[in-house]
């Protein structure tokens, strides 16, 4: 039985960063109704910012976060202005395509810097010793995925119930037409999703580099695994995307503890995100919190 | 009077008219001028450009299918190359039992079976959704191939095939040989695919895509018809899977996984969604793109000049191909979303009035 918390517990260290980065892509999708493919490299390159911040410029670590987590927000921001605004109106697949091919772009620039080629990890920061409760073991890291994920839920709750650039966001999401007749600027705030994805992208890669080192191909596998995660909770929900990536982690953590053995090869944890996807997809495509579209002719 | 070799618009006045293939006489000339030049295109190449060439047809029947999901259907199928390794592993398994003129169609069947349980969704949701069923589809094909001891858990499985007819095929004419099957199986499905597409299918999918409630309110299945269409693209693409494992001699995992369905989709849309000619040259376009940046980051690795300017720690041969590649993509989609299909249109009209302006 202390397996199964054992496993529940690290699940939800992994989900809540799953959750993190979930976050940002349902924005994005919920503002302008794209599927952003290049997820997975925002995140890689907000965890490797922060690195060459922190260790290359010998900037202070909270600076370096900060200033990593601005410049990926900055970088969606430009994605979005650049690529994005110019295909407005376009057919979604064009729009889903530009994503794809950025991803690529993006990979490649990201083969031009030591981090392509190599494996790196954050100086340690944090106690090397687990924090052991009651026959469960849980590393600091963990637990800073945990924090983390709380406090920038609470600072997103903060700002789209309270924030007039929040409230507008969600007037967007809400009904486009309608928000453009009483002032919104849309565009604004297809933008400032963007840079929003970006904050989330950052701080997820930066978790994910205290919890497991900094590897670009783990770093955009994070970016594949936010897809079941959205669709489990709903592409449009925000608190779907919280429910779907912790429930995504906890699933991959138990299919990891219980299921490997019986599997030649193990490694049952890499696929079960997408065995779900599809059952989803399958039985409740509108996932658990996802508004159902009702169509009128 | 109307003149059966130009034209100058067009006249389409009826159903009857609008689902004739060619328009002119010129046409017909011209597919048959380009048909007799493929087949006579190898006896001047060498062995090793009749390679690209065959992987290049090879690309062109998986992305005619995609262009019947993804083109006609206007789904997103990110699991083209899954659909493909369907189709070899089907051939690699029965290749040493049957003939390959059933082994691939038997790939082929099996390759729309999946395509069609995968779109399942399709009757109930809309395209985003469904290119995440493909993702999905994608990324476990290739986790499962890599656990199953029946299929090498992924590491390559030979696939022989010594002689046809009596006809021997060595190391020598291997790629020849191949190189008229491929060609003979692309004019198959090229055939296959317009008389698909102009007739009520065809026009049933354009519905679909266009408006699906319409298409339901004037008597068209949406559910239905999406279904078929995932079916039918995943049947180009285990025809497509079926003739590289032959071709190949080998299935290897490494021929079907993602990367390579999204360099799939960057095919179609850099050939241009939709159409035949775009399925040709979208993929004759990639595969040269890939064999230069192969070239140059060889060239770069060999150049010790060069490598002093490149700082270390900095990997410029493997930075080139998904640079090159997202550039097209991205390029093509902003500033010519038809695709080479256009530039080719723009010829062909200039060509089709001459001597006269329009």
């Amino acid at each position: 039985m202390s397996d199964f918390f054992q496993f529940l517990i690290s699940g939800i260290a992994v989900g809540s960063i799953y959750a993190l980065a979930a976050l940002g892509f349902v924005l994005i999708y919920k503002s302008s109704r794209v599927i952003n493919f290049a997820h997975g490299q925002l995140i890689a390159i907000g965890a490797f910012l922060a690195y060459a911040l922190a260790v290359w410029l010998k900037l202070p670590v909270l600076l370096a976060l900060l200033a990593a987590i601005v410049l990926t927000a900055l970088l969606g921001f430009v994605v979005e202005r650049v690529f994005l605004k110019r295909l407005v109106g376009q057919p979604i697949i064009s729009v889903i395509m530009v994503t794809i091919g950025l991803a690529s772009v993006l990979d490649g620039l990201m083969y031009l810097t030591p981090f392509g080629s190599g494996n790196f990890s954050y100086p340690a920061f944090l106690p090397q010793e687990p924090l052991r409760l009651a026959g469960i073991t849980i590393s600091y890291p963990q637990l800073l995925a945990i924090g983390f994920t709380a406090l920038f839920l609470l600072l997103f709750g903060w700002f789209f119930q309270r924030s007039t650039l929040g409230i507008s966001m969600r007037a967007v999401a809400d009904d486009q037409m309608a928000s453009m007749s009483v002032g919104v600027s849309v565009e604004r705030v297809f933008a400032l999703a963007w840079a929003v994805a970006g904050v989330t992208a950052a701080s997820a890669g930066m978790v994910v580099g205290t919890v497991s080192g900094l590897n670009q191909d783990s770093l955009i596998a994070i970016g594949l695994a936010v897809f079941p995660a959205v669709i489990l909770g709903g592409l449009d929900s925000i608190p779907g995307a919280v429910v779907g990536g912790i429930t995504i982690g906890v699933l991959q953590n138990l299919a990891a503890g219980y299921l490997n053995n019986f599997v030649p090869g193990g490694g049952t944890e890499l696929v079960i995100p997408f065995v779900v996807l599809l059952v989803v997809l399958w039985f409740k495509p509108h996932g658990l919190f996802g508004t159902e579209e009702i169509e009128r002719v | 009077m109307r003149n059966p070799w130009a034209q100058t618009g067009n006249y389409r006045t009826s159903y009857v008219q609008d689902t004739t293939i060619f328009a002119t006489y010129r046409e017909i000339v011209s597919v048959g001028v380009l048909l007799v030049a493929l087949v006579l295109l190898p006896q001047f190449l060498e062995r090793s450009q009749v390679l690209t060439l065959n992987f290049i047809l090879i690309y062109a029947i998986a992305v005619l299918g995609l262009n019947i999901t993804t083109g006609y259907a206007g789904l997103i199928s990110v699991g083209q190359a899954a659909f493909m390794g369907v189709g070899a592993y089907t051939v690699a398994l029965t290749a040493p039992y049957l003939p390959f003129y059933l082994t691939i169609p038997l790939g082929a069947a099996v390759a729309a079976v999946f395509g069609a349980v995968v779109g399942i969704p399709s009757l109930r949701v809309k395209h985003l959704y469904l290119a995440l069923a493909t993702l999905a589809f994608q990324e476990i094909f290739v986790w499962s191939v890599g656990r199953m001891p029946a299929l090498a858990q992924g590491a390559s499985i030979p696939v022989e095939m010594r002689n046809f007819l009596g006809y021997e095929i060595g190391f020598r004419n291997h790629n020849h040989f191949w190189y008229y099957v491929i060609l003979f199986v692309l004019v198959l499905m090229v055939i296959a695919w317009r008389n698909l597409l102009r007739g009520k299918y065809g026009r049933a999918l354009v519905a679909v895509r266009d408006n699906d409630r319409a298409a339901d309110a004037m008597g068209m299945d949406p559910g239905r018809t999406k279904l078929m269409a995932f079916a039918l693209g995943a049947l180009y693409a285990g025809v497509a899977g079926g003739l590289l494992a032959y071709f190949q001699r080998s299935v290897v995992i490494e021929e079907f996984t993602l990367a390579k369905s999204v360099g799939f989709l960057a095919m179609a849309i850099v050939g241009g969604l939709g159409t035949v000619v775009g399925s040709l040259l979208g993929p004759a376009f990639i595969e040269y793109l890939r064999l230069s940046m192969e070239r140059l980051s060889e060239w770069i690795k060999g150049n010790q000049a060069i490598q002093q300017l490149i700082p270390p720690g900095v990997d410029v041969a493997s930075a080139l191909l998904p640079l090159s590649f997202g550039l097209v993509i991205v390029l093509f989609l902003m500033f010519e979303p038809r695709g080479l299909y256009n530039w080719w249109r723009l010829v062909r009209s200039y060509f089709r009035t001459w001597p006269f302006k329009y």
